[in-house]
């Protein structure tokens, strides 16, 4: 290992002539010397070596284009990371493997402008090329990771066919089964493993009868199947429909507990919508102001690619300037765009005393937008040129002996409104003085009324939504908020004077660097800055996204919800997410018996969503019910989740806990490791899938991706290849669940069609795309063979209608359907806008209580300093005189949990650092390159230093993504072969490691956010020492 | 831009070697054998740092498009942390072969393997090359390597396969940031060329006289003198034997 030390660095770099190739060293020039060069392999060509030829010509002169018949160029969607880019897959025809990826030039997330639709395959081909510069233009890239993950669907540590445990549960130890055993065995159940009998699918699902007939609320005993996805790449609609619909389970969750909750809930909380968790990305084009805090664009975020093109435009050629506010320096500054762009370190965990101190100086300065706060319903702001409003001026009871205590006052109350869903608000009219239903205010309200109106012939005390969140943030004062976040006073005047200096072109945003104890309040707090602007809805402002054609809709085509046998889940979450504590057995019977009913036994969460952590945490506790068999697609949670490892190892090795695992994934990960069976599944552009941007995008767009390549899989006895799809067919056909099988699909008349294969479901959800609105265009023969969707023309044929073929093919032809750029805006404002009033105040929070102590949450944005989930502080238990530093899980560029064995970047970036600040360094005698140990109240873990100066103070930052023990990082054994441990895939830190559980609670856990339930990844408290 | 002369470069933060090996490969026939007899074109690149996000798209597309072997690379990013008297910056530098009008591994290559051709791309004949060395010591530029399954120096060509074609390099066409631009230099209504015009340029270490084609936007001081390799906290070494000591199916 060599050593990076400053006296290194300085004199390496400035000796003259230093020999060192771009980093990599001079041995291999001596040995070639040695040599010679008649002993090398012969490249095929003797100038461009090994390069395969280019996939098309284009003439400098003439444009034409001529294609490589030898290769094809598919359209389709990268599972690298969560963002999910449009890519464009070059594959060679005669060994089918992939060359190369780059960007598909449709897609808005990975070309800036991205092609009109309706342009040729082959006139693109023109316009990314040389000729006439036009392809600087029209350049659709891949990231490091999109051009490098190829070589995932060549992994030798693949699972190809499916596995079942012969040693104990986690030991390694493996055998391959057929696919017939696989269903008949997790279907049966029976002694499968010689440990005694395991119930199956088939005894596990009942609808009917209820796990606990004393608390119905728990529901039936189909409820004791708990699914677990990673994210919507495309597939997880069709999982859904096994597990959900037709299964009647109603846990299914993907991964976002353990990825970003805390800032969608933030944004939930403040767009009003509890269910669907929106959320807002900036209109980076125009936007001229960008705050984000815990979120680094062009260094991670989603969209990873977007943001950094939008970013890299916006400070060379644009109006942007943007701060970035985060413990650690990351490539989202960059020197070359001088004071464009700008790094403010802060203390972890703390980030919404800086926005709460924000929101103080920016009411108390009158900083706000009057104008589009004031509005007191969306057709008034329409009027007055608003394309969005609030309920800031909405009254509040705010009576603590009233049982509507929290709850917006209701026009009904003043015999203004009927009662019921057609109930209005109420605000203070500005002319009048008077309280009218805000739906017949015809003027701007009062913003700020600290007052009471008369309810049934009593005075009853009122506040308006922006009083309380004036009254909330003067709780501290900004030298308090500075103290707490370690921001000077000046620096977040200065934030918020910028601001508000850009009318509604100025947006904060912020991410993962939230999820922590107190994420939720951080993310409200910081995203309540754009309320105050009004920016929702604006050119430069905020947008919720441009929304998709239908997919797996009652669509145009088909109707992919509806199917006989279909199942309404019913019951509590295993998660304890979106349920009140309050409506349980527990805690009626509690109160029956006469004892305080706090705190719950383990905490719930009332308007919580896809809690991942909590799954597990509820699985292996068997709280508030116990589980009989889990299914995990494709996510990591034993890696993902911080503190899970080290609490529910233990737990999950026992088969007496959960009876039954399967994983369905293409590799052991840390978390497959545990499982009682493996199915193998597709891998990237193998996969069917239909998806969408996440964020960031203005116009319509689906994301559509097919076979371009075949699976080197074992097959089923249909002929499919073995992967989530065929095995949950196989499954349901076998268990007669209804969705799957002859008639499972209908189309717009009423006739069924079958769903035996992936593609007839995937294809029919393209038909729906394809049809949505106006039907697109029909593909011709020369785009299906340039493309290589004529691959896949048999099972089109097979599939669909006629008059549905080819429409579907131009869809898989360019990736996917994209609603043109010139759709984004209709004059200043956003041509897709989000239609719900920002919530200054929001009822449902401020009406729910903590289940642990009973306590009521704050219905507006407020500093809260980290805490366990009965809100004890966390430094009352790990004091700071013990745990001096604070540790931050940060983003790779290139690296994301699951690509761990990609070759190329395992080269570029083999592993990651402890990185400590120079001060801190200096005091505990720690050097760049000395080997170190991060201990905190749950783990240790060792690592190399790196010593910087672009990380604040007490901080101690650890890239997320490395130090594994699963994905080829462990030796497995599977029938007479052995995988033998490759050690890069270990090499590195894992930060979740060091996570914590939570000392309130009973049960095993994982320390979450108090109100949502997300894993505390960040602020883990910690202490570090030489090794 | 600040040049303090005192500031200095703190460390690297990322950067080194490998690739995998087993791409498919067409057979080669006449692409790129030589460049048209009296090209009018003269091909150069313009990097704009400011829109240089590091992200290495570029350092991976090429080693993807030209099956470079494990442990080398053609181009990288270099990422670098500033002390700009207490606040901390980052600095990225793509670095590449610079295609010089001048260039000093063509002066120093004795069998004439290394040239450039008609339209000023500096290449490497891997038939005539006797892996020597002499070139990867002449480049100041640590731009080159000796490939280590050839045994013949290897380097970037500007994908000429791909521009003989009318294509861009693979680089620049996955630049996410959009900072590499690359085009003729003789085409007075070009990309490049209308950059080179609208702003100020630099070269890397103009002091050599190598009268570089690679023209770098936002590049200050304080990576001008640095570009002559960077230690990297991990061994190439390290990385091939922990790539190398597993083995599955």
């Amino acid at each position: 290992m060599k050593k990076l030390t400053r006296r290194d660095f300085i004199k390496a770099a400035g000796a003259a002539g230093s020999l060192t190739v771009f980093g990599v060293g001079y041995a291999g020039t001596l040995k070639g010397i040695s040599k010679g060069w008649w002993a090398g392999v012969k490249p095929h060509n003797k100038i461009a070596g090994n390069a395969p030829q280019p996939e098309f010509r284009v003439d400098p002169q003439s444009g034409e284009v001529t294609p490589n018949p030898d290769q094809y160029l598919a359209n389709t969607v990268c599972v690298g990371c969560t963002t999910l880019c449009g890519v464009r897959v070059r594959v060679d025809k005669k060994s089918g493997k992939v060359l190369r990826v780059s960007g598909n030039p449709y897609h808005i997330l990975s070309a800036d402008p991205f092609l009109p639709y309706q342009t040729s395959i082959k006139e693109g081909y023109k316009l990314l090329s040389g000729y006439q510069d036009s392809g600087l233009k029209h350049r659709s890239t891949a990231c490091g990771r999109g051009n490098a993950v190829l070589d995932k669907l060549y992994d030798p540590y693949r699972v190809l066919t499916p596995l079942k445990r012969i040693g104990p549960r986690g030991s390694g130890k493996w055998q391959p089964i057929s696919f017939e055993q696989l269903v008949k065995e997790t279907v049966e159940g029976g002694d499968l493993f010689g440990e005694g009998h395991v119930d199956g699918l088939r005894a596990i699902r009942d609808v009917k009868t209820l796990i606990d007939p004393n608390a119905p609320e728990l529901g039936p005993k189909s409820n004791q199947l708990v699914f677990i996805a990673g994210f919507k790449e495309g597939r997880l609609t069709f999982a859904k429909r096994f597990s959900v619909l037709s299964f009647g389970s109603i846990n299914f969750t993907g991964h976002r507990g353990n990825c970003g909750l805390s800032m969608r809930a933030g944004y939930a909380a403040l767009l009003d919508d509890w269910k669907g968790y929106p959320h807002l990305k900036p209109d980076f084009r125009n936007t001229e102001f960008l705050l984000t805090i815990g979120t680094a664009p062009g260094n991670a975020g989603n969209p990873f690619k977007r943001s950094g093109k939008m970013v890299a435009e916006g400070r060379s050629d644009g109006n942007l300037t943007y701060v970035v506010v985060d413990p650690v320096l990351t490539n989202s500054d960059s020197i070359a765009a001088g004071s464009r762009s700008r790094w403010v370190p802060v203390k972890p965990g703390t980030d919404g005393a800086l926005a709460m101190g924000m929101i103080r100086w920016i009411l108390e300065n009158k900083r706000y937008n009057e104008h589009f706060l004031s509005q007191p319903n969306g057709k008034v702001a329409q009027v007055a040129g608003e394309p969005s409003w609030s309920n800031a001026t909405h009254l509040v009871i705010v009576d603590e002996k009233r049982p509507d205590f929290g709850k917006f006052l209701r026009g009904s109350q003043l015999g203004q409104a009927k009662a019921g869903a057609k109930d209005t608000f109420v605000v203070i009219d500005k002319a009048s003085g008077q309280p009218v239903a805000h739906s017949k205010a015809t003027g701007p309200a009062e913003l700020f009324y600290d007052g009471s109106v008369e309810i049934d012939g009593q005075l009853v005390a009122v506040k308006s939504s922006l009083q309380l969140l004036l009254e909330e943030a003067r709780k501290h004062t900004l030298e308090a908020y500075s103290q707490a976040c370690e921001i000077p006073v000046a620096t977040i005047v200065e934030l918020a004077d910028e601001f508000t200096s850009h009318g509604r072109k100025a947006v904060a945003d912020c991410h993962g660097g939230t999820m922590h104890s107190s994420g939720f309040y951080t993310a409200y707090a910081a995203v309540m800055l754009n309320a105050l602007v009004g920016n929702l809805n604006w050119k430069g402002g905020t947008s919720s996204g441009g929304g998709r054609y239908a997919d797996v809709k009652p669509g145009p085509r088909y109707n992919m919800v509806k199917f006989p046998g279909k199942v309404k889940p019913k019951g509590a979450r295993v998660s304890r997410r979106g349920f009140p504590y309050e409506k349980t057995t527990e805690f009626k019977k509690k109160k029956e018996a006469g004892q305080n009913p706090y705190p719950a036994e383990e905490p719930w969460y009332p308007f919580s969503f896809a809690i991942q952590p909590e799954y597990m945490n509820g699985a292996l506790n068997g709280y508030p019910y116990p589980v009989k068999a889990m299914i995990f697609w494709n996510t990591n949670p034993l890696y993902g989740q911080a503190g899970l490892y080290e609490a529910g190892k233990k737990a999950l090795s026992d088969p007496k806990r959960v009876p039954l695992i399967i994983a369905i994934d293409p590799f052991i990960n840390e978390t497959s490791a545990f499982a009682d069976y493996i199915v193998p599944d597709t891998v990237l552009y193998e996969t069917w899938g239909a998806t969408g941007p996440w964020a960031g995008y203005l116009t319509k767009v689906n994301s559509v991706r097919w076979p371009a390549v075949d699976p080197p899989l074992a097959k089923t006895p249909d002929g499919d290849p073995i992967c989530m799809e065929s095995y949950f067919i196989a499954v349901a056909k076998k268990m007669g669940l209804g969705g799957f099988g002859d008639k499972a699909i209908p189309d717009k008349d009423g006739t069924w069609y079958p769903l035996n294969h992936p593609e007839d479901w995937h294809l029919r959800v393209v038909a729906n795309i394809a049809f949505d609105k106006s039907p697109v265009p029909d593909a011709s023969d020369e785009e299906m063979a340039l493309t290589g969707v004529e691959r896949i023309q048999d099972k089109i044929k097979a599939v669909l209608k006629p008059e549905e073929q080819r429409k579907v093919a131009y869809v898989l032809a360019r990736g996917g359907r994209f609603e043109n750029e010139d759709k984004s805006y209709q004059g200043e404002w956003l041509t897709h806008r989000y239609g719900k009033p920002m919530q200054i105040y929001n009822e449902k929070l401020g009406t729910s209580k903590n289940s642990m102590n009973g306590k009521r949450f704050v219905g507006v944005p407020t500093w809260a300093p980290a805490r366990f989930a009965d809100e004890t502080p966390l430094v009352e238990v790990y004091k700071p005189a013990d745990w001096p530093f604070l540790m931050v899980s940060t983003k790779s560029q290139l690296t994301s949990a699951p690509v761990i064995g990609t070759p190329k970047l395992e080269a570029l970036h083999p592993y990651n650092f402890v990185v400590l600040h120079e001060e801190d360094a200096k005091r505990l005698n720690i050097k760049g390159g000395d080997k170190v140990r991060v201990t905190s109240p749950a783990a240790s873990v060792e690592g190399i230093a790196s010593v910087r100066l672009g990380i604040h103070r007490g901080v101690v930052g650890i890239e997320h993504g490395y130090g594994h023990w699963g994905l080829g990082a462990r030796r497995e054994s599977i029938g007479n072969k052995v995988w033998h441990a490759s050690s890069i895939r270990g090499k590195g830190v894992a930060s979740n490691l060091l996570g914590l559980s939570d000392p309130s609670r009973q049960g095993i856990s994982t320390l979450g956010g108090f109100v949502v339930g997300n894993n505390a990844r960040q602020a883990i408290p910690v202490k570090v020492e030489k090794a | 831009m600040n040049s303090d002369r005192r500031e200095f470069l703190k460390f690297a933060v990322g950067g080194a070697a490998l690739s995998a090996v087993g791409a498919a490969v067409l057979p080669g026939d006449s692409v790129a054998e030589a460049a048209p007899a009296k090209s009018q074109h003269r091909w150069g690149m313009v990097i704009d740092l400011r829109k240089c996000i590091g992200c290495e798209a570029c350092s991976v597309a090429c080693s993807m498009e030209n099956d470079v072997p494990l442990g080398e690379f053609r181009t990288i990013v270099s990422t670098y942390e500033i002390d700009t008297g207490g606040q901390a910056r980052r600095a990225t530098l793509p670095r590449l072969c610079n295609h010089c009008e001048n260039p000093p591994c063509v002066e120093v290559c004795p069998t004439q393997a290394t040239y450039k051709r008609d339209d000023g791309i500096v290449v490497i004949d891997n038939t005539i090359c006797i892996g020597c060395g002499y070139c990867v010591q002449a480049c100041p530029y640590d731009a080159r390597f000796i490939n280590p399954e050839t045994h013949t120096a290897d380097k970037c060509n500007f994908c000429v396969q791909r521009v003989d074609e009318g294509l861009l390099p693979a680089c620049v066409e996955t630049c996410v940031g959009g900072a590499r631009i690359f085009g003729d230099l003789n085409d007075p209504d070009s990309e490049v060329s209308r950059l080179l015009q609208e702003y100020p340029t630099e070269v890397l270490k103009p002091e050599m006289g190598t009268d570089p084609r690679v023209y770098y936007i936002g590049l200050s001081d304080y990576l001008q003198a640095k570009v002559d390799g960077m230690p990297v906290p991990w061994s190439k070494e390290e990385i091939l034997e922990g790539m190398t000591d597993g083995s599955a199916n």
